[in-house]
């Protein structure tokens, strides 16, 4: 039962949902402790998936395709940052503006440069390579897991340990986390928060775009018209879950990565295709409603319940 | 309070050309992506938004944005009580598959059909919006992502339902049956636009009595500006959320039963996401800024906007989806103009007294 | 003639077309502690705004250390050795102590990484000069007010502040606390520090300051030595008019219980959850004190209906409303004026008219049926507004329009005319002007002769001793014993008011 978990499924899964889903979520959590509410990651990632395609078909190469991913979300962060930022618009009316420029920008460009609609696929979309690792691979159940994925799988559990020491320990998280929880007071220290909020929009441009990247030519080398399905929305709560978190987040993301698995998986026993294909929105739903709970039971447990 | 000088109205102006000429230009890099050309792309888009042998585009312009209307009035209410309701496109959904389901199976013909068919809907949405009510009030789950978060189910419901329980094989699509003749909302006499409009422009009224001169949406209002003011002055604020959610809800139910009995006259898969009318209508809320009666225009001109691009791509090959963006672009810039006052619910910005 | 370490010179500063300073001119010397002293709105806190570099629109010039200086933002006043320590903390809930000290002036080891280990040394060092004593490794949101007030100060001390800058640091401090304080303000002086106090308590002015200046109205209205001057010259710069007396009070005839608390529990009051019992009787104004965050509002919120209590029974006119919702509450006789007017007493996004009529709009005068009576609405909302002299255009003006003041005039104007028996007053002058202030005082008292009975919440012990016939004193969520008016002093309920182990400011400890 246990070994079942490590079977191909599991392992096309951590390339389909749990990489995508934990770049982006940390990308999210970046701007959430900074003191961004932002919740356009689907915007983010699916401009990403697209220009990653763009860039890896005309240039024929995957590494060309991972920098205008990466072009594309900061191109999103900076449109977030100009009118959030700087034109004080509200985070969340700028998202959902950006959500929709996403999915719009992608779709149209895909017919307009690329001159199909719906699903592009070519044979010139260079793959990111997947990288072996000699020990590692070698291990039982697990090595063909930690081996053989795809670099954005190393770089995001990379990035997110990276993450957890740069909050602990260094100037920049320290300050991140100030602009996040009381932006006056870092004023007052002559740090201005909105630069680090700036810092935390590009950066979260970045990994979005990664994220992006890693749906449309990690595996499949191909571009869908809406390809990031609700995975931007996974991610943010995620988020939400995790408080912005780097290490909880990791785990959430891995779980949520495990349901998607399953549901993989109990497609072959015959159930309808979209009973599976929900799964993993219950699972975050359900991990939503129990983290909300406890922190609802916290809040009466302190403040006394309030009768309303 | 300050009067209105000439400076401030000029100001005011210049800031609004200045977002007109943005989005203007964004709409020529566009063009100009697409190779189009550019005489011949404007003139397919006024043509295919307003005009038309016998008006033909201009009524399937007011069609839909009668489906818009709807969904921003579903939004509106929701946001003056405070609530993010983003989720209206699962109670869309689900409002429109409980019709269909109603019109279909219930054994109730002609007008009466009808009448249960939406009330049917409207019963779907309002369940579906106040679940997200629950789960806010009993498990502290927020709003804005709750709302959301239940469109997927709804989504995958209702393309379950179509693709087995209800559907038509014979059709070879995922799509239930053809609702009965007597059911189907009639027509405008002498033009081929239906009577879904009418019923969305009573709804309005409704809804502009509702918010104006009811005891009901005074309180829904005040508990959208401030919960606690609400709580504090004795209003029972559960009772008043989750009747805020159900209106708007059912509102969106509404919608699907029309989009149902008027439009397609079945449930398909994937018709009531696709076109976005829920997005639309809350970009559309949005931009009138909560005040009611300015959805109407406002709901026309995404319409047409819409539309517009419709046309454009049949007829000067650029991708409707240049409508999509250009809503973004404009409500980029109604966020962030200062006279958006749109999430009361947040923090208190004023001034240090 | 003494070389002035900052010198502001003929500053003016406006909002719009109010002019919120008028020329004003300051100096500040080394080793002198000034205080800054004025009403709310006099300017004290908007010519500190200037001299850190929060405000950058004023005309006027800054001297620093005979250079003179614009400031773009607070950055290039803490490079100059100006540091601030602001009304509402600054400080970082979920760091460290530590953390919040070196923040923004981190040592640093490689690549931007904190070097902790010489930043605990370097805060150690600190601790010792200074005498002062506190856990580094705790968390923020941990600490007792006093303690927050330290950090604070450590910060600016860390950073080589040479001009520490205080707005109201007493405000929310006990007698103890704010002793500490001082003695800490009066080494740093004796360091050679610069210390401006701002305050608007004369009292702590003649304890500590070695200087005063007064400000009124965005003018400075004097700037002498102590020696040069005296309490109730101060006062009479400070206020400008003669203070309105209030009325004389009349001797209150308490009769029935309007209010009564039996052995309530309310969760998340205090630790030990002590059963808490008062009553309030008709025409008698029952005053609760304490230092704000003692679990007042907790209490309030108890008696509202606004939380739910564990144990006990709560009654108004004699009806057991313990498990009764606001609204059974207010229908049974109760009104109530909240302290935080933006967010619970208005709804300040809001119309007047909107605001008015909220609590009773199920009166058949505001309504018939689903429909609401505008008509009736707005004359309401009109006589609110000529009844309290509230300044404001048209009832059609939206709430947060208004000033402070009048804001919660139209909250207290609402409240008083539903002349319920019992009234719940929670800090109603908190943060309002002096007029204003004694206007809401008359209006609360005559409403107990009138005959209602009322509690009255507050932080402020003036107000308390002004209005109250019977007084608690609250203190990590228990009431003191009841003092009646006769008998209560300010040292007295002082005394009760004090944290039991604050050593936030006491000399070093073994702790090190």
């Amino acid at each position: 039962m246990i070994a079942s978990l490590f079977d191909p499924s599991f392992a096309e899964s951590i390339s389909r949902m749990t990489v995508p889903i934990l770049l982006a979520a940390l990308g999210g959590a970046i701007c959430q402790r900074a003191g961004v509410f932002n919740i356009a990651l689907e915007g983010f990632i699916i401009i990403g998936a697209f220009m990653a395609v763009l860039g890896s078909y005309f240039f024929g190469s995957a590494s060309v395709g991972l920098f205008c991913a990466m072009a594309g979300g900061v191109f999103m962060a900076l449109l977030f940052a100009e009118f959030h930022l700087r034109r004080a618009g509200d985070p969340i009316i700028v998202s959902i503006a950006l959500n929709l420029i996403g999915f719009g920008l992608s779709t149209y460009l895909l017919r307009a440069i690329l001159g199909v609609s719906g699903v592009f696929q070519h044979d010139g979309i260079k793959k990111i390579s997947n990288i072996h690792i000699p020990l590692i691979e070698s291990l039982p159940y697990v090595g063909k897991l930690l081996s053989g994925q795809s670099l954005l799988f190393y770089f995001s559990i990379i990035a997110v340990l990276f993450c957890h020491a740069f909050y602990a320990k260094h100037r920049l998280g320290l300050w991140m986390r100030a602009a996040g929880e009381n932006a006056s007071g870092l004023t007052s220290l002559g740090v201005s928060p909105k630069r680090m909020q700036f810092f935390a929009l590009t950066v979260c441009g970045v990994l979005c775009g990664l994220a992006g990247a890693q749906l449309s030519i990690s595996n499949v080398g191909l571009f869908v018209e809406n390809m990031s399905a609700g995975r931007g929305w996974i991610a943010v709560v995620a988020v939400l879950v995790s408080g912005g978190r780097p290490l909880p987040l990791l785990g959430l993301v891995f779980l949520f990565g495990g349901v998607d698995s399953m549901s993989l998986r109990v497609q072959g026993f015959g159930w309808p295709q979209q009973f599976t294909e929900i799964l993993p929105y219950l699972a975050s739903l359900l991990a939503l409603i129990i983290v909300s709970y406890k922190r609802l039971r916290k809040d009466w447990a302190t403040k006394g319940i309030k009768i309303t | 309070m300050r009067k209105l000088s000439i400076k401030r109205i000029s100001l005011h102006a210049t800031g609004w050309l200045i977002s007109f000429l943005w989005v203007g230009l964004a709409s020529a890099v566009l063009l100009f992506l697409a190779d189009a050309d550019f005489i011949n792309s404007l003139h397919a888009f006024f043509k295919s938004a307003f005009g038309g042998r016998k008006f033909a585009y201009l009524l399937s312009t007011i069609s839909r944005a009668a489906l818009i209307i709807g969904m921003a009035m579903s939004a509106l209410i929701a946001f003056r009580g405070g609530f993010f309701n983003i989720g209206g496109e699962g109670q869309l959904v689900v409002g429109g598959l409980a019709s269909a389901t109603a019109a279909l199976y219930f054994g109730i013909m002609g007008p009466l059909g009808i009448i249960v068919a939406c009330l049917t809907g409207m019963a779907a949405g309002a369940v579906w919006a106040v679940l997200a009510g629950a789960m806010r009030i009993w498990l502290g789950v927020p709003i804005l992502v709750g709302t959301l978060l239940l469109n997927y189910p709804a989504r995958f419901i209702a393309s379950y339902f179509v693709n087995h329980p209800l559907r038509d094989i014979a059709s070879g699509m995922p799509q239930t049956h053809l609702i009965d003749k007597s059911m189907w909302l009639p027509l405008i006499p002498g033009t081929r636009l239906d009577t879904g409009f009418i019923l969305i422009l009573g709804a309005f009224v409704l809804v502009l009595i509702y918010c104006h001169r009811t005891v009901a949406g005074y309180q829904a209002r005040m508990t959208g500006y401030s919960i606690n003011f609400a709580a504090a002055a004795g209003l029972p604020i559960h009772q008043i959320s989750l009747r805020t959610l159900a209106i708007s809800g059912s509102i969106a139910g509404l919608v699907g039963a029309i989009a149902v009995l008027g439009l397609h006259h079945r449930f398909v898969d994937g018709m009531l996401v696709q076109p976005l009318y829920a997005w639309t209508g809350i970009v559309t809320a949005l931009l009138v800024n909560l005040l009611p009666w300015a959805i109407v225009p406002a709901g026309l001109f995404f319409a047409a906007l819409h539309s517009g691009a419709a046309g454009m791509e049949r007829i000067a090959d650029v991708p409707k989806e240049i409508a999509v963006i250009l809503q973004g672009i404009i409500i980029l810039f109604v966020a962030s103009s200062k006279t958006a006052d749109i999430r009361q619910n947040g923090p208190a910005k004023e001034k240090s007294e | 003639m003494h070389e002035n370490r900052v010198d502001l010179f003929g500053i003016s500063v406006s909002f719009g077309n109010v002019c919120a300073l008028d020329n004003v001119s300051l100096g500040f010397r080394d080793g002198e502690i000034q205080a800054l002293v004025g009403e709310n709105g006099a300017g004290k806190s908007t010519i500190m705004a200037v001299l850190f570099g929060l405000i950058t629109d004023y005309q006027g010039e800054i001297v620093v250390n005979g250079k003179a200086s614009a400031w773009r933002s607070p950055k290039d006043a803490i490079k100059s050795k100006i540091g601030m320590v602001h009304q509402h903390f600054m400080l970082q809930d979920s760091m460290t102590v530590l953390e919040n000290i070196i923040l923004c002036n981190e040592p640093l080891n490689y690549f931007g990484f904190v070097d902790f280990k010489t930043a605990r040394h370097q805060v150690r060092s600190l601790l010792k000069e200074y005498k002062l004593s506190l856990d580094l490794d705790q968390l923020i949101e941990d600490l007792a007010v006093g303690q927050l007030q330290l950090v604070e100060i450590l910060n600016l001390l860390y950073r080589n502040s040479t001009v520490l800058i205080l707005d109201e640091p007493t405000a929310v401090l006990t007698p103890v606390e704010r002793d500490q304080l001082f003695s800490a303000l009066k080494r740093f002086k004796e360091d050679g520090k610069t210390v401006i106090l701002i305050t608007h308590k004369i009292d702590e002015v003649f304890s500590i300051a070695d200087r005063v200046s007064v400000m009124r109205s965005g003018k400075l209205i004097s700037s002498s030595t102590l020696a040069e001057t005296n309490r109730d010259t101060v006062r009479s710069q400070i206020i400008g008019k003669a203070r309105h007396k209030s009325s004389k009070r009349t001797k209150s005839q308490p009769t029935t219980p309007v209010l009564l608390l039996d052995e309530v529990i309310v969760p998340g009051l205090s630790r030990d959850e002590r059963p808490l019992s008062v009553n309030v009787k008709k025409g008698e104004i029952v005053g609760i004190a304490g230092v704000s965050g003692n679990g007042q509002a907790a209490l309030v919120e108890a008696v509202v209906g606004l939380r739910q209590t564990t144990s006990g029974a709560i009654f108004i006119k004699g009806k057991d409303v313990t498990r009764r919702s606001v609204e059974e509450r207010r229908r049974i006789g109760m009104s109530y004026i909240p302290e935080d007017r933006q967010k619970t007493g208005l709804a300040i996004s809001g119309d007047i008219i909107e605001n008015s009529a909220i609590s009773n709009i199920q009166d058949p005068y505001f309504s018939s049926g689903f429909f609401l009576r505008r008509q009736n609405m707005m004359s309401h909302a009109e006589k609110l507004i000529t009844s309290f002299d509230i300044k404001v255009a048209s009832p059609k003006h939206l709430a947060k329009t208004m000033s402070g003041g009048n804001k919660q005039k139209l909250v207290v104007a609402r409240e008083l005319s539903l002349k319920t028996p019992l009234i719940i007053v929670e800090n109603p002058t908190w943060g309002v002007d002096i007029g204003a202030s004694s206007f809401i005082h008359r209006q609360i008292l005559s409403m107990r002769d009138a005959g209602h009975a009322i509690l009255l919440v507050s932080s402020e012990l003036d107000e308390i001793l002004e209005l109250s016939d019977r007084i608690f004193v609250m203190f990590e969520g228990q009431l003191s014993k009841e003092l009646p008016i006769s008998g209560a002093t300010r040292a007295e309920l002082g005394k009760l008011m004090l944290a039991k182990n604050s050593t936030s400011f006491g000399p070093v400890g073994e702790v090190l």
